[in-house]
């Protein structure tokens, strides 16, 4: 008999594969930023599943909300009809090889790790909020930093007055 | 508290890495290669939280301060990719990427 958690771990399992393979596969560039929604969405609800709430709301916010926003401009801009279909690109062989093989070594490595059911630690957010401003604190600068750079980096690139 | 295991978190997030590798490899339209991009990133990011959360201590607090971190980094790397694709389709008109050989100003 499966306890709840465990059906729910293994539906959100199948949603994260069914819809990651589908955005892939599927031909039309808006239909693809539909379905990859979808599995950021699957993702927050793994993070809650995981007890980590706070990292679920973060990913509803950055991904599903923001970079499917920001993935939806990139088609919107970079095409005259959003539902034009993409060329059918084939399956090739050496990438889908290269991909098992790495799956393949991945999976035997988690041969070594225990396999008996463990428990999963809950925290208080406020305990992470003193983790991520207290031993972090550097990383978080960083970031600032680095999304400062990335900002300035973007308006160069897309500015306007610059001809090819 | 669960019955959950580590292998199969782990083995859901390698699988999910394989799909995103293809993706990256196969695809030649630049927006599908950022979003096979953003699933590999999303499967390495799960990783921290997953074993984070299956250790004793404070280890599940690092592994979950070392995800915020990281999504913060994949939300940065998106929006300069998709500066990218802009710079790319202005100065190509495509963005496919099999075509991006010359991006210079």
């Amino acid at each position: 008999m499966m306890s709840l958690e465990q059906i729910a771990f293994l539906v959100l399992a199948a949603v994260a594969l069914i819809t990651a393979v589908g955005a892939l596969l599927v031909r039309e560039l808006v239909h693809t930023i539909l379905w990859i929604a979808v599995f950021f969405l699957d993702v927050s609800a793994i993070y809650f599943l995981l007890d980590a709430p706070f990292l679920g709301v973060l990913q509803l916010g950055v991904y599903a909300g923001a970079v499917t926003v920001l993935l939806l401009f990139g088609v919107m801009l970079t095409r005259k009809r959003i539902f034009s279909r993409e060329a059918v690109t084939g399956i090739d062989a050496v990438p889908l090889a290269l991909a098992l093989v790495t799956f393949v070594f991945v999976v035997t490595v988690v041969g070594e790790l225990p396999q008996s059911a463990g428990t999963i630690t809950s925290y208080d957010p406020s305990l992470l909020s003193e983790t991520l401003f207290g031993t972090f604190g550097p990383w978080l600068l960083l970031l600032g930093l680095l999304m400062m750079g990335a900002v300035a980096g973007s308006i160069f690139l897309v500015r306007e007055g610059r001809e090819p | 508290m669960t019955d959950l295991s580590l292998v199969g978190f782990v083995g859901l997030s390698s699988a999910l890495f394989a799909i995103g590798l293809f993706g990256i490899l196969t695809r030649r339209n630049f927006i599908l290669v950022l979003i096979a991009i953003e699933i590999a990133m999303n499967a390495a990011i799960l990783n921290f939280v997953y074993f984070g959360a299956f250790s004793h201590g404070t280890a599940g607090l690092s592994g979950q301060a070392v995800a915020v971190v990281l999504i913060g980094f994949a939300a940065t790397e998106v929006a300069v990719g998709l500066a990218i694709v802009l710079a790319l389709n202005r100065l190509k008109g495509t963005i496919n990427v099999a075509q991006a050989n010359e991006l210079k100003l």
